[in-house]
């Protein structure tokens, strides 16, 4: 059979699965490696359905709640911070469409109710039995009577419903059978990712990686001594095809799962671990994915191994449970024996009566029919009767809490009102959550217009220059450090993507890849390097010297037999050290280290000659030193003339022996292994060379570029004059230690990574003279003595350090002084606004040195599992002039992106942040969000129980589906949600038909709006700065008069 | 008359195939605290029966080792049930079972009659404990079956928490007499039955881990349920830690002598 199932398979069959593939993952998220963490929205895949849809699609694919509890939120109303007019509202247009579905009921009293006192999740639960007859009996104390032929036809029903024809074969048998394949399942494919998809985590590596995923898998697995030892018959199904879409045909075809069915059994299988099948999606996407490009994967080749195994597994549990083999069988088994398959169902899925669940245990194990039989039926009539009694107390507390004549009304009910009764409140259950939360919005959307500062249409543009102006990420942890930087002087501040406007590929001093800093949606074109300014010292510091041989002796599998005794001690230092002194440990510890070299970027265009230049002098640079290491020859002894020779041998231009070799009696053979290194690890090679040249063209931004940068980024924050002495360009990053999550507290909009490449960028380009003179052709004009400064904002301890400090003008010096006691005093303030938040005392907020003192400790405490709250809590997005929100606390809760749409006169500057900063912000908010709503399934638990990954993941314990979302000490405090999940609330201060326009003109964006993902409120300066907030699909006046318009969101969605 | 004794007490200190009966027995007391009560004093009641009938005595060489042979595979066939089952009930009464089989085993040791009624009573109390917690979860639950609807940590705190000691108790967990008193078991038995010994303890390892498994684990997606009152908590706790702190004198006394 070997090959044949590939061989019957014609191209369009392969391309057939592999679309299926596609079209099966798209609703899953991709996930990007840990390090550079990116927020992203969980359901991305399902923004183009409304919100509400989307959650709904997501809890099937997903298995994930979308809405709080309903406590949680009643505790929100307690708390003032539920606009119960709305929830009012909504309630009406609920009853409203319903006129007079249950007349004599007082259906508004008894849903209020519901949502405002009822402390149960769910009144009315599903359930397998219940009707109003059943509850009718069950409230009138009489017994239950059961007509066998209607509880056939029920059982029917819930059958199909329990056991679906189109289900994944082995999960129907775990719930006939309690087989447990798809845990097993889920943990030997875990397993195997591991090997596969490992990042350098592990001393050992699979073999042959490659290939590919499932090519490497299938080669490994046919020696599996593990999968030999359970009895799983891999070999003969592995040689049934080659390819991965061959593979997943075949075995799709062999458990008879109709071909119609294929989508939805493939997209199942998918969801199940969505976490790995999500980085496997990043990975075969991803551009310049070092991992990726060296071992390829696809879903293909996941979805063809999980099947593989699951199709041994089935195969096992057939052998061993003699139950059906695939999916005709299952159908067959349960139509033959429903009795039965009800019981085994009731009993392996756990909503089995726990006072029946021995006894059905027990005779499921004997197989006696007749006894079984009876059993079923007694079980059944318990079962259902048990529906009625849980059903009848739920509304009996309902009715009680109501009060009045509540339970009156409920005896009154007959069984036919009673099922309409329920079937309207199990409506209204489905649809609660979003009440809640529209209400929940409506109470910040009008806290906010309420807040907001209305500036006076008359008050003319001030020119007096401030001391400093400040341009800050939009990241809520840049609000409270702009306050207290303006309250503290004469500052300005503004408010940008912490890239500045400059998407970069940048290339750090010492390492080896690029990462991009923009936001994860873009990709950029232009590539940075750091070259250090001072010349590379051969000779490593002793300390670090001495570092990575204990770092290399960790790694290593046999440092446990022999060298604990030896240094472990040495370990044990910085253990304690850590634990019991962070603050002098890490002084300690920077102080031995080598100080990072003062560095320079290369930013500017380079022609073909230099380009080429610099290569050959790399290629030379690489050649004397494999000559030192492998021939041991010093460079004193060789002559440019020998290392230019070499090089050409090694780009084939020219034939050996060289006259290096000659002269130092080589052999042939020598040399030519030598020359084949050069290639092969020193890269001096011609394809190398063409693809360095690539890079090479890469480096750098043609002046053009530079000017529409800085430009672009400058009229987007509404700086096109006034500017001062000191212009501060303040990227930002976390300092945290022992923290996987660490790059979700650096800048989202540097895609996770740290933004101060791109400040110092943005700071070079626009401190020329060239880019200057340009931008003043473009009516910027920046003084000749206005000077931009990069600096960072390191968001755990709140210092602020200035950068490229060397380059500043001699006469600027005078004023730094005060520069840098301003920036360390909004520093001290904004952490003693922080640290009663994470555990300190509340005395803190009086005593700012105590507090920065705190922050610092929790930067390098790495028992610490939140050492800040990061973007926790944000709810708005604010688009628009600082005198909206100067002087305002707005409690990091708010991103503030700077924006004049005077200077904007197309709106193209506005469809900039519309499609780039704003996403960034509902990406962040709705991780936030969904990582509140559901911790387990979209959040990723406790921090507590995480386990590093393959060194690009957590896992929860020692094997998990990959934790994509944040955990629990991120969005929870003491249990209860610190973070108030509600989707972005973006304000814009632009004209009501501008701002349509700019949304109509982004597809995406409009889908995004229009979808309700985020709530927008629109305040028109042109129109008295009234607030329009959109609801409903169409723009409302909500402002402090009652004036009640409508308005559509553009002209398509109304 | 000789036979009778044995079967009587072969039925009330359980030994196999008359262990069924006493199960069987066990099971069939009415309510939860019957059940505990029996579980107390059944053991005792074949002990006194053996000692004051003379037949522990009187049991001839040649017929020991079977007996000992037959009392150390009860252990195991019970304790190896125990493993495969989620019904807590069921569970304590096979774990007693399985710890009060292993009273056989000490038959030859010259011990008085104190300290084999003390041995027997040292598993016979986190059994009957457990049944009444048992009891007390079935009254919450309508059954007391584990596993069903995720772990019970969250909506019964404090009962998980005594059911988790009183199972770690019955396995012969250190600290807790059944431990102690075990090490005594171990000596008592010939070299070559060692193995046979240390299967009992692996399989109540393998039995309380699958049943802890099941208690504490999962998130729980069942009704709300009302916990133990804090009272009856400091209760169980007391006569757990009385039952501990008892064992460890008694057991070190043993020890010493």
């Amino acid at each position: 059979m070997g090959g044949r199932m590939d061989n019957e398979l014609t191209l369009g069959d392969r391309l057939k699965v592999r679309s299926m593939i596609y079209v099966a993952s798209e609703p899953i998220p991709r996930f990007w490696p840990m390090r550079t963490f990116i927020h992203h929205n969980p359901l991305f895949g399902l923004e183009h359905l409304s919100f509400e849809a989307a959650i709904e699609e997501a809890n099937t694919l997903f298995h994930g709640r979308g809405y709080l509890s309903r406590s949680q939120y009643q505790e929100y109303r307690l708390a003032g911070k539920v606009d119960d007019a709305k929830l009012e509202k909504y309630l009406d247009d609920f009853l409203g469409a319903l006129p007079g579905v249950l007349p004599g009921v007082a259906l508004r009293k008894w849903l209020w109710s519901l949502l405002t006192v009822c402390q149960s999740e769910q009144v009315v639960p599903k359930a397998d039995w219940l009707n109003g007859q059943l509850l009718h009996d069950v409230l009138h104390g009489r017994s239950t009577t059961v007509n066998r032929d209607t509880q056939q036809l029920r059982l029917g029903v819930i059958l199909a419903d329990k056991i679906a024809p189109d289900g994944p074969v082995y999960a129907n048998i775990d719930r006939l059978f309690g087989t447990g394949i798809g845990q097993t399942l889920d943990e030997l494919l875990i397993k195997s990712c591991l090997d596969f998809f490992d990042e350098g985590q592990s001393a050992w590596q699979a073999p042959g990686r490659d290939r590919g995923f499932f090519a490497a898998w299938k080669e490994v697995a046919q020696h599996n001594v593990r999968f030999f030892l359970r009895g799983l018959q891999l070999r003969q199904l592995l040689e049934s095809g080659e390819t991965p879409e061959g593979m997943v045909a075949h075995i799709l075809k062999r458990l008879k799962v109709p071909e119609e069915s294929w989508q939805r059994y493939i997209t199942r299988q998918l969801t199940r671990l969505h976490g790995w099948a999500g980085f496997i999606r990043y990975r075969s996407s991803a551009r310049r994915y070092y991992w990726a490009e060296r071992f390829p994967a696809d879903l293909t080749d996941f979805l063809a191994v999980r099947m593989v195994l699951g199709m041994a597994l089935l195969q096992e549990a057939v052998r061993h449970h003699d139950c059906p083999a695939n999916a005709e069988a299952v159908q067959a088994f349960v139509h033959a024996d429903p009795l039965g398959a009800y019981l085994r169902l009731e009993l392996h899925t756990g909503s089995i009566l726990p006072a029946w669940a021995h006894r059905v245990e027990d005779v499921l194990a004997r197989r006696r029919r007749p006894s079984f039989e009876k059993l079923a039926h007694a079980y059944m009539d318990n079962k259902s009767r048990w529906e009625g009694e849980r059903q009848a107390s739920h509304l009996r507390r309902l009715a009680a809490t109501m009060g009045g004549d509540a339970e009156e009304e409920l005896m009154a009910m007959t069984p036919a009102q009673l099922d309409k009764f329920m079937e309207v409140v199990r409506t209204w259950e489905k649809g609660e959550g979003f009440v809640w939360l529209r209400s929940m919005e409506t109470h910040y959307i009008k806290a906010l217009i309420n807040q907001v500062n209305i500036p006076k249409a008359s008050a003319p543009p001030v020119d007096r220059r401030p001391f400093a102006q400040a341009m800050l990420c939009i990241d809520v942890r840049s609000e409270p450090m702009r306050r207290h930087l303006e309250a503290v002087g004469d500052y300005e501040t503004f408010g940008i993507g912490g890239f500045f406007g400059v998407p970069i590929s940048f290339l750090g001093y010492g390492k080896g890849t690029e990462v991009h800093l923009c936001p994860a949606i873009q990709t950029p074109k232009n590539l940075v390097l750091e070259i250090p300014a001072a010349l590379e010292l051969e000779e490593e510091p002793l300390y670090g010297a001495l570092e990575h041989v204990l770092h290399d002796l960790k790694e290593s599998v046999l440092s446990p037999f022999v060298a604990v005794e030896a240094v472990g001690l040495i370990f044990s230092l910085g253990l304690i050290g850590k634990t019991v002194a962070p603050l002098i440990y890490h002084q300690l510890h920077d102080r031995l280290h080598a100080d990072k070299p003062v560095t320079r970027l290369l930013l500017d265009k380079l022609s073909h000659d230099q380009a080429d230049s610099i290569l050959r002098a790399v290629q030379r640079a690489m050649i004397v030193r494999a000559l030192i290491k492998e021939w041991n020859i010093p460079r004193d002894q060789v002559t440019d003339d020998d290392v230019r020779q070499l090089r050409e041998i090694a780009l084939e231009n020219a034939q050996g022996p060289s006259d290096l070799a000659q002269r130092r009696h080589i052999g042939d053979q020598e040399e030519t292994a030598f020359i084949q290194k050069l290639r092969d690890i020193y890269r001096v090679e011609r394809h190398e060379m063409s693809l360095q040249m690539e890079r090479l063209g890469r480096i750098g931004f043609s002046v053009d570029e530079q000017v529409r940068y800085i430009s672009q980024s400058l009229l987007l924050v509404g700086l096109n004059r006034n500017f001062s002495r000191f212009v501060l360009m303040v990227a930002h990053e976390s300092q945290t230690q022992n923290n996987p999550y660490e790059s979700a507290l650096d800048c989202g909009a540097c895609g996770g990574g740290k933004g101060l490449p791109n400040a110092r960028v943005f700071a070079a380009m626009a401190n020329k003279p060239e880019v200057r003179r340009r931008l003043r052709d473009l009516g910027i004009v920046i003084p000749e003595d206005s000077w931009f400064i990069p600096a960072v904002h390191n968001t755990t301890t709140d210092a602020v350090d200035l950068m490229d400090i060397d380059l500043l003008p001699a006469r600027h010096l005078l004023y730094l002084e005060r520069l840098r006691n301003g920036l360390s005093a909004a520093s001290r303030r904004s952490a003693a606004e922080r640290m009663p938040t994470l555990g300190g005392s509340g005395r803190l907020a009086e005593e700012p040195y105590a507090a920065a003192m705190m922050a610092r400790r929790q930067a390098h405490d790495w028992s610490q599992v939140r050492p800040e709250w990061g973007l926790t809590r944000n709810v708005y997005a604010i688009v628009g002039k600082r005198e909206l929100t100067e002087g305002l606390n707005l409690e990091s809760r708010a991103f503030l992106h700077s924006y004049d749409y005077r200077l904007d006169p197309k709106g193209r500057l506005l469809e900039t942040i519309l499609s780039s900063p704003m996403v960034i912000g509902e990406w962040i908010n709705l991780e936030h969000y969904f990582s509140v709503v559901d911790t387990e399934h979209y959040g990723s638990g406790s921090k507590a129980y995480h386990n590093v990954a393959g060194r690009f993941a957590v896992m929860t314990g020692n094997q998990s589906d990959l934790r994509t979302g944040l955990p629990t000490q991120t969005v929870l405090k003491d249990g209860k949600p610190y973070h108030e999940p509600v989707r972005l609330i973006v304000l814009v201060e632009a004209p009501l038909p501008f701002v349509q326009k700019a949304v109509g003109n982004l597809v995406k964006i409009k889908a995004l709006v229009g979808g309700a993902w985020v709530r927008v409120i629109i305040m028109d300066p042109e129109d008295a700065y009234r607030a329009y907030v959109l609801d409903d699909g169409a723009f409302r006046l909500q402002e402090r008069s009652e004036l009640s318009m409508s308005q559509p969101l553009t002209e398509d969605i109304a | 008359m000789d036979i009778l004794v044995w079967i009587m007490a072969g039925t009330l200190l359980p030994w196999f195939p008359l262990s069924w009966i006493f199960n069987k027995l066990l099971a069939s007391a009415p309510g939860f605290w019957a059940q505990a009560l029996a579980i107390l004093v059944f053991p005792q009641l074949g002990l006194l029966l053996l000692i004051y009938s003379g037949a522990w005595q009187a049991l001839p060489v040649g017929l020991d080792s079977n007996l000992r042979g037959v009392a150390l595979f009860t252990a195991v066939f019970y304790a190896f049930r125990a493993a495969s089952t989620r019904e807590v009930q069921v569970w304590a009464r096979l774990m007693t079972t399985s710890g009060l089989a292993l009273t056989w085993l000490l038959h030859g040791q010259n011990l008085d009659p104190l300290t084999l009624q003390s041995f027997a009573l040292a598993w016979s109390i986190p059994g009957a404990l457990m049944l009444v917690w048992a009891g007390l979860l079935e009254q919450r639950m309508g059954g007391a079956y584990l596993g069903l609807r995720g772990g019970l940590t969250t909506v019964l705190p404090r009962l998980s928490a005594l059911i988790t000691l009183t199972a770690l108790a019955a396995s012969a967990t250190p600290i807790f007499p059944t431990f102690f008193i075990l090490l005594h078991v171990v000596k008592a038995l010939p070299l070559a039955w060692i193995p046979g010994g240390l299967l009992v303890l692996l399989l109540w390892g393998w039995a309380v881990g699958r049943f802890l498994q099941d208690l504490l684990f999962g998130i729980y997606r069942g009704e709300l349920l009302e916990d133990l009152t804090v009272g009856g908590t400091w209760l169980g706790g007391l006569v757990l830690g009385l039952f501990a702190v008892g064992g460890i004198f008694w057991g070190g006394a043993w020890i010493m002598n």
